[in-house]
């Protein structure tokens, strides 16, 4: 007969199993209520690597399960109501209706032995506002829905003799180890059944609205590198803005001191910047390649044999009349310039009429001949000397693009031998990049301190970058000429427009100068950013008596 | 691959010993008079060198300029000129005694307490061997943080201890690939 008995008591003890959440879900609540899987393991009393296990495919059973669904469970319902989210889903899924905040007071203080109702409402330690319970002396709102507080703010030691009192309200039930993070909303559930709320209704609930405030705050920034993708960092560090904070508060705010001594420090921390910049990047920069003879120094305080092609230019004769001139001032020329083909490696010969739009150096061409001189500059400079000379890569791509059918200014110069590497264009672009938005950060606040260390470190940078011994880091002459070349191009282009526009070019000098008479506003833009141009000068030219037309 | 060469530049391939390169490297960060010794600024620059103190004298003699303090007041006057093997001496000792004088300054600069200098190897020309035989070399950097017995033995213009030097303390840094940079067409490196 007890062995009836003993089936009988099988059967009722055979229970359908409770339902536990997805892989993904066990694993994202845990980890959402920062909870560590060995804490999760010892209240469960089972080894981290178990709950490992069940949050990567296996299944717990038994008694351990209903465990371990009871603390899924609590961890969605704290989840939920942290959120803000009222959890509906717990009441709903009570048992008849049983308890309804307020409706039976008497029934909600029955299971729980340190839940007593307040004659008269107290303030709640969680929200201030008027609580008819108290849990072990605490009063508070036994339902988190009346509670005002924003439950994210609520300090947690307050919710600990809450989390105490829970316990022996679920009498029987596996779910009794006392560090079991418990939601308090569990306090709402009928006592009868704590912790057993029906999870079938749950899997209807699962992407709760407030798991996606902090699944966004968790979003990880990435950007792809090659062909992977990286995490990405917040920028590099801010090199010049961290320089010049640090210069001024060493000199207690003396903008005087704190220029001078950030400008004596240019070349060193140009070529910090420059190393910062070049993190990731695809090419190395080679900073001591074979130099050929005709890039280097004849002597001690010699030249090199490279014609830069500085314009050294004005208009012998202007049409009749008065005309104002204005001087115009390119605003950081150099700094502009650093956007040029810059040859990579070592630069290795070759011979022959062929230019390599992949490849860039110096070349010894002969000039075509120039037959506008009476308007527009020479783009190779007023040189003196006649026949073949050494241009740089910017010179030659300019006088290849006027010989082109777009300009047709001239005939296509003639290349004898080249020295050449293969170029890129972005070698110096982040760091070009980096000091034209130091600079343009500057003139809008107006910080006179960074626009000179900025103006310092790329004016030093092109003129060190040579055989200078200021900079013994990199000895590349070769950019240092076809940056200049650049600046120099980019010079001729202006006064171009400026002719093409309609206005009298005057004259072109230097790196940035550029005098025109006519309405050059419509022309070129007024400012201090590296697109526009500034006011240098104006003055007046000529007479209708004086002068006498080309 | 051999780690060193036993016929560099049988295929056609171009370069110079790593040694030699840094050797040339280095005299040029150390800076020799350049006027040669035959024009008489270049002698009189060397001679002033080697004579303007007693330890430079006693420096210049142990280099090997063994000529009387008469013969040396006579060349600087210009009374007398130095025969041509006595040029080679002066040429010799100046360098020698310059080198000598420069070596700590050098390589304080170059060891950068214990930070190092930055290397490039730049590898050997080898436009002119046939297709077949080339080889992929890069372009590759170290950075070297001992220099002393690199220094030392360029001081000493000992060829073999430089070689030795810079085999061991720079060049076997570059991985197995080592003997590849064994000859090269340039070291770069600044101090």
């Amino acid at each position: 007969m007890t062995g009836f008995e003993a089936i009988d008591a099988l059967l009722a003890a055979a229970k359908e199993e409770v339902p536990l959440p997805s892989v993904e879900e066990r694993r994202a609540l845990r980890e959402q209520l920062n909870l560590s899987r060995a804490q999760v393991a010892q209240v469960l009393g089972v080894s981290p690597s178990t709950v490992g296990g069940w949050e990567s495919g296996r299944d717990p059973g038994g008694e351990v399960r209903e465990k371990y669904a009871y603390f899924l469970e609590g961890a969605r319902t704290k989840l939920a109501e942290r959120a803000g989210e009222p959890v509906e889903a717990v009441t709903d899924a009570t048992p008849d209706g049983a308890v309804e905040e307020g409706a039976d007071v008497s029934a909600a203080d029955s299971g729980a032995e340190d839940v007593e109702s307040l004659p008269a409402p107290r303030p709640c330690v969680l929200c201030g506002g008027p609580a008819r319970h108290q849990v072990a002396g605490f009063p508070q709102h036994l339902d988190p829905t009346d509670c005002g507080t924003a439950p994210a703010a609520r300090p947690s030691h307050a919710a600990e003799p809450r989390q105490a009192a829970a316990d022996p309200a679920a009498p029987g039930h596996p779910a009794g180890g006392a560090a079991v993070p418990e939601p308090p909303v569990a306090r709402g559930v009928a006592p009868g059944q704590p912790g057993k709320p029906a999870a079938q209704t749950e899997e209807t609930r699962r992407p709760t609205r407030g798991d996606r405030p902090r699944r966004l705050a968790q979003q990880v920034p990435v950007r792809p590198v090659g062909r992977r993708v990286q995490t990405a960092v917040s920028g590099s560090p801010d090199l010049i803005g961290q320089a010049v904070a640090a210069a001024l508060a060493r000199h207690d705010g003396d903008v005087d001191a704190a220029t001078a001594a950030l400008v004596k420090r240019a070349i060193p921390d140009a070529m910090a910047l420059l190393d910062e910049t070049r993190k990731g990047g695809r090419y190395d920069i080679v900073a001591h390649p074979w130099i050929p003879d005709v890039l280097r120094k004849q002597s001690a305080r010699g030249a090199d044999q490279i014609w830069e092609a500085r314009p050294k230019w004005f208009r012998a004769h202007l049409p009749p009349g008065v005309h104002e001139v204005t001087a115009l001032d390119i605003n950081g020329a150099y700094l502009s310039a650093l956007k040029t083909h810059l040859p990579i490696g070592r630069l290795e010969h070759s011979t022959g009429f062929g230019h390599d739009r992949r490849r860039a150096g110096v070349h010894l061409i002969t000039p075509p001949v120039w037959e506008h001189e009476d308007v527009l500059p020479n783009p190779i400079g007023n040189r003196d000397e006649p026949g073949p000379l050494w241009v740089t890569e910017p010179t030659l791509r300019l006088l290849l693009r006027l010989s082109g059918p777009t300009y047709g200014l001239c005939d296509p110069p003639e290349i004898h031998e080249s020295f050449t590497s293969g170029a890129t264009e972005g070698l110096l672009e982040k760091f070009r990049v980096a000091l034209k938005d130091a600079r343009d950060g500057a003139i809008a606040a107006g910080d006179e301190v960074t626009l000179e260390y900025v103006k310092a470190m790329y004016s030093k940078f092109v003129s060190t970058m040579g055989e200078s011994n200021y900079n013994r880091e990199l000895y590349r002459p070769d950019w240092m000429h076809l940056i200049r070349s650049q600046a120099f191009a980019n010079l001729w282009m202006k006064a171009y427009k400026a002719h093409a526009e309609g206005l009298t070019v005057v004259r072109a000098m230097g790196t940035d100068e550029l005098h025109v008479s006519g309405d050059w506003r419509t022309v070129f833009p007024e400012g201090r950013g590296v697109s526009e141009v500034k006011v240098k000068d104006v003055y007046t030219v000529g007479s209708g008596a004086e002068s006498d037309g080309p | 691959m051999p780690e060193r060469h036993i016929e560099f530049g049988k295929f056609g391939a171009r370069g110079v010993r790593g040694h030699e390169a840094v050797a040339r490297q280095l005299d040029a960060l150390a800076g020799f008079v350049t006027t040669p010794v035959t024009a008489r600024r270049g002698l009189v620059a060397r001679l002033h060198y080697l004579t303007r103190t007693p330890h430079a004298r006693r420096a210049a003699r142990e280099a090997g300029l063994t000529v009387t303090d008469r013969t040396l007041r006579a060349w600087l006057e210009g009374t007398r000129s130095p025969s041509r093997r006595n040029l080679e001496r002066i040429e010799t000792a100046y360098r020698t005694v310059r080198r000598h004088n420069v070596a700590r300054y050098l390589l304080a600069r170059l060891n950068r307490e214990g930070r190092g200098t930055r290397v490039e190897f730049h590898p050997v020309n080898q436009s002119q061997v046939d297709r077949p035989h080339q080889r992929v070399v890069e372009y590759r950097t170290l950075n070297v943080r001992r220099w002393d017995g690199i220094v030392e033995a360029w001081a000493a213009d000992d060829q073999d201890a430089l070689d030795e030097a810079w085999v061991t303390h720079a060049v076997v840094d570059l991985g197995s690939q080592w003997g590849q940079y064994e000859y090269v067409t340039n070291i770069g490196f600044a101090a």
